[in-house]
């Protein structure tokens, strides 16, 4: 629902906060380096996906 | 949809197209982002032209796998350019609801709406899109008109619980001396239902969870208890019902926010507890089971659990959300009668939301603990 309450969202669980990229299932996301993510899409000349979330 | 749609091995093939990148609006190294990128609800989806950092597209709210599937090639399409026709108008759209210009996006919305055929293939993300924008801009009558002309056309995708649920929503926050509310809110009221009576195949678990909030608000604003109460207890058994489904921990603690929700309103708040210690157990880093938890013996009035579980979650919490649990074990204290510990954990709450970066920050959240912390003395 597009509302402005909170959604139901998945908790914080094994995704802790990394660097690094990790692997959520088949997608490589980088996690939490917005600059990081920004020169591979123009390294690669693709657009980014980004996904904002909160753990709650 | 972090538990569910992302890990769906079909993506696989989409792994290149993009580079995908998470963010934690909670954590603080984020307000960069988030200063660029600014999230009105949780989760917020926005396809970026890394050429020019601006959003071509943003979707608001979870999403089924298809619906993410689509989003990705109509991402795609915008970047690439804006193509002609309807499709150059949706990418104004697009482009104008990606900035947050959420009124000027909404006429973009109607404009193409307006022209394009009845099975246009983005006629629901357009919608959706048009409603949230009409709801931000707070159009509500507008938003409760639009949901209510377009669910008989999008009864049967994917986005048929969204439209019910954010037009329901519209039509109630319309002024009750609307002479159009009672009409619109009857009749969203009846599409709800008919999503929550019928689930179809499809449909995302939250969405319709979304459905039976709304109704229970509806039935609020009716002054019908009664009704309220079999729409929650109705609710519940599809939410205990979505949990136990869950192939993993994760998934199944995605439930538990609304199941506790549903819990306190029944006024049953130990049907929460089981449940809330078997997330605690299965995802020890989590603050948000044992905060759960902390509310729910709050309701109970378990005093002395309740701040043992608000210890173990303030001793993980961070960011904004480290707001409200402070805040409720400033309750949880003045309910044990330790006024002063009350006030302190308030103005600890108030210390640390004033702390937090300009991104993070609540005004309204602040002002609404000094008002508290005031009343208490």
């Amino acid at each position: 629902m597009r509302s402005l309450r909170p959604r139901l969202v998945q908790p914080i669980g094994l995704l802790l906060l990394s660097l690094a990229s990790q692997a959520r299932g088949s997608l490589p996301f980088v996690e939490d380096d917005y600059s990081r993510a920004l020169a591979q899409a123009r390294a690669r000349n693709v657009p980014i996906f980004l996904e904002a979330w909160a753990p709650w | 949809m972090r538990a569910f749609v992302f890990t769906d091995k079909s993506l696989e093939r989409r792994a290149g197209q993009f580079v995908w990148l998470s963010i934690n609006t909670e954590r603080a190294g984020n307000t960069a982002a988030l200063s660029r990128f600014p999230v009105e609800a949780w989760p917020s989806f926005f396809v970026i032209d890394p050429r020019t950092e601006k959003v071509a597209l943003r979707w608001v709210g979870g999403a089924t796998l298809p619906q993410v599937e689509k989003l990705l090639d109509d991402g795609r399409r915008a970047v690439a350019g804006p193509g002609k026709g309807l499709e150059e108008i949706l990418t104004r759209a697009d482009s104008l609801y990606g900035a947050k210009k959420n009124a000027e996006a909404a006429a973009a919305y109607r404009e193409v709406l307006a022209k394009a055929p009845a099975q246009w293939k983005h006629r629901a993300r357009a919608t959706e899109s048009l409603l949230f924008a009409l709801q931000s801009t707070r159009d509500f009558a507008s938003c409760a008109d639009t949901a209510r002309t377009a669910f008989p056309k999008l009864a049967d995708t994917p986005s048929a619980a969204n439209v019910a649920a954010t037009g329901l929503d519209c039509a109630l926050a319309m002024k009750v001396d609307d002479p159009r509310r009672s009409d619109l809110v009857a009749a969203l009221a009846q599409d709800a239902r008919s999503i929550v009576a019928h689930p179809r195949r499809g449909l995302a678990a939250d969405d319709v969870s979304s459905v039976y909030d709304e109704l229970a608000q509806e039935r609020s604003s009716a002054k019908d208890e009664a009704g309220r109460r079999k729409v929650l207890s109705d609710w519940a058994l599809f939410l205990e019902g979505e949990a136990s489904r869950a192939k993993t921990p994760e998934a199944r603690a995605v439930f538990d926010s609304h199941r506790v929700s549903v819990y306190l309103a029944l006024g049953e708040p130990e049907r929460a507890v089981g449940m809330l210690e078997a997330s605690e157990r299965d995802l020890p880093e989590d603050y948000n089971p044992p905060a759960r938890l902390a509310v729910a013996y709050k309701a109970m009035k378990r005093w002395d659990d309740a701040l043992a579980a608000s210890d173990r979650a303030l001793a993980k919490a961070y960011g904004p959300r480290k707001v409200g649990i402070l805040s409720t074990r400033a309750d949880i204290l003045a309910g044990k009668g330790d006024k002063a510990a009350a006030r302190q954990a308030l103005e600890e709450a108030i210390r640390f939301a004033e702390s937090l970066p300009a991104e993070q920050r609540s005004d309204q959240s602040i002002a609404a603990l000094k008002k508290k912390l005031a009343e208490s003395s």
